[in-house]
This record gives C-alpha cells, sequence and structure tokens, in this order.
C-alpha cells in the first residue's frame, strides 16, 4: 500500500462528470483521490513519485487510452492495482493482458465500487 | 408559493423522464450519492454532462462537415458520448448512439447523418425536461435545499 493508512485513488478519465461522480463515490470512503483527464497524464503521476494504491482506468482518451496507460505502468514495474472502468465490452482481454487486475462495464454503481474495494482490502 | 404543488410537478415530471425512457436506473445511481456532503450533487453532475456532451457533438458535426468522412474518428467521438450517456442514465440518447455506431461501421454516412440529427433532438429534450425538474426543485425548496450549483 502506499505510504500511509489513506487509500490513494488516482482516477483517470477524460469525461469530467464521470471523474466527478467516481470523486463523490470515493469520498464516501474518506479516501485521497487524484484525478487526471488521460493515460499520458496518468503515467507522468507515477513518474512524478507519486504513489498510488488504486487506479480507475477508463479506456478512450486522447493522448493515451487505458490499454497503453497500463500496459505502460506494469512495464514501468508499477504494482499498483488497475480496474479498467470502460463501456467498450470488447476490450476486456486487451486490458487484462496489458495488466489490469480487474475489468468492469460503464457504468459504476456505488455496489461495484464497494465489492471492488472489499477484493482488494481497501475497506476496514 | 405552494411547495406541495410544486414538488408533485417535479415528482411528476422526474416519472415521465423514467416511464417515456429518457432516464434508466443509472440516474437512480446517481440521486443516491446525493446526500448532505453534496446536496447538489446531481444537477452539478448533469450540468456537466450537458457541457461535455455538447463539445462532443460540435466535434461530430465538424467531423461529418468534412468533405472525407473519417469513420474512425467518428466512431471514437460517438463512443465517448455514448459512455457519457451511460453514466448518466441517459437511455434514448445512448440508444441512439450505438444506432450511429453502427451506421460508422457500415459507412453508412446517411444514415450517421440521421442518427446524429436524432441524437442531437433527444438531447435538446432531456436538457429542457431535466432543467425544467431542476428549477422546480429549487423553487421547491427549502426542504430540498435546491440551488444553483457555482459554475
Amino acid at each position: 500500500m502506499a505510504s500511509s493508512q489513506l487509500v490513494k485513488v488516482l482516477i483517470v478519465d477524460d469525461d469530467n462528470f464521470t471523474r466527478r461522480i467516481y470523486k463523490t463515490m470515493l469520498f464516501r470512503f474518506c479516501f485521497e483521490i487524484t484525478e487526471v483527464e488521460d493515460g499520458k497524464n496518468a503515467i507522468q503521476q507515477f513518474v512524478d513519485g507519486n504513489e498510488y494504491d488504486l487506479v480507475l482506468m477508463d479506456k478512450h482518451m486522447p493522448n493515451m487510452d487505458g490499454v497503453e496507460a497500463t500496459r505502460t505502468l506494469r512495464g514501468m514495474g508499477i504494482p499498483v492495482k488497475i480496474v479498467a472502468i470502460t463501456d467498450d465490452a470488447s476490450s476486456k482481454d486487451t486490458f487484462m493482458d496489458a495488466g489490469a487486475d480487474k475489468f468492469l462495464l460503464k457504468p459504476l454503481t456505488f455496489s461495484m465500487l464497494t465489492d471492488i474495494l472489499k477484493s482488494f482490502n481497501f475497506l476496514n | 408559493m405552494d411547495y406541495v404543488h410544486l414538488r408533485r410537478q417535479a415528482a411528476s415530471l422526474r416519472k415521465g423522464l423514467f416511464d417515456q425512457g429518457y432516464l434508466d436506473e443509472q440516474f437512480y445511481q446517481l440521486e443516491d450519492l446525493q446526500d448532505d456532503a453534496s446536496p447538489n450533487f446531481v444537477e452539478e453532475v448533469v450540468t456537466l454532462f450537458f457541457r461535455d456532451s455538447a463539445r462532443l457533438m460540435a466535434n461530430i458535426d465538424q467531423a461529418l462537415d468534412k468533405c472525407v468522412k473519417d469513420f474512425n474518428k467518428l466512431d471514437v467521438y460517438m463512443q465517448q458520448l455514448k459512455g457519457s450517456c451511460t453514466s448518466i442514465g441517459a437511455s434514448r440518447m445512448k440508444t441512439d448512439c450505438s444506432a450511429f455506431r453502427e451506421c460508422c461501421r457500415d459507412e453508412n454516412i446517411e444514415g450517421c447523418m440521421r442518427s446524429f440529427q436524432k441524437i442531437k433532438r433527444e438531447h435538446s429534450v432531456l436538457r429542457q425536461k431535466l432543467e425544467s425538474y431542476f428549477q422546480l426543485l429549487r423553487q421547491a425548496g427549502p426542504v430540498e435545499c435546491a440551488t444553483r450549483p457555482n459554475k
């Protein structure tokens, strides 16, 4: 886990309101949240030395999509939990091959998020 | 002012949005996220949706105006729009987005144009209805404490 007890989440999605929805869900757990608009900025977060426990990764984004960002993070040896969240069902295998830990179809519901957080032991 | 009447109007408008298929159960998810910590959450998210979707639709308009149609690019834009519609529960728009994408796959430009006109109409109607709904909620206060979010 990232250095501190607070769970740190990186939201990677080019939709303003999708990020808003995820943030509101995650605020209920008092997590620390950072948001970026594309895969390239997601990578930069880690290059800059930031640590995260969880990444919520969209697929279709400008500059760098979620699959490429996932593959790049794994290539950098970043062990963060990556959950792909997209409405592109056909991208599941690609995402998992790239190194995602879980794949979810949009829309993300609060119960889906809770289940994921429990599966990663982020909820005490 | 008759707040009970206004609340009933708001409730009726909301029910109509679901009964007529404009919204699906995903919208309930958004309403469930609204609480004292985020009292205007639904209206804020809806406002963001219409702002983002208008931008995407302008991109699609530009792409459709070009002499040489890039169906891949059109499909990517529409996939984004469809994703947004899915997240907010805009059911009819989501269906129309799927129809547009089918036309892209078939490289059927006339079909794309027709679908897109439908999407624009649905977008406009949904926007009007939701704006009316939130206006009623604001007027029906103070219980709902509906206030216009800062933009």
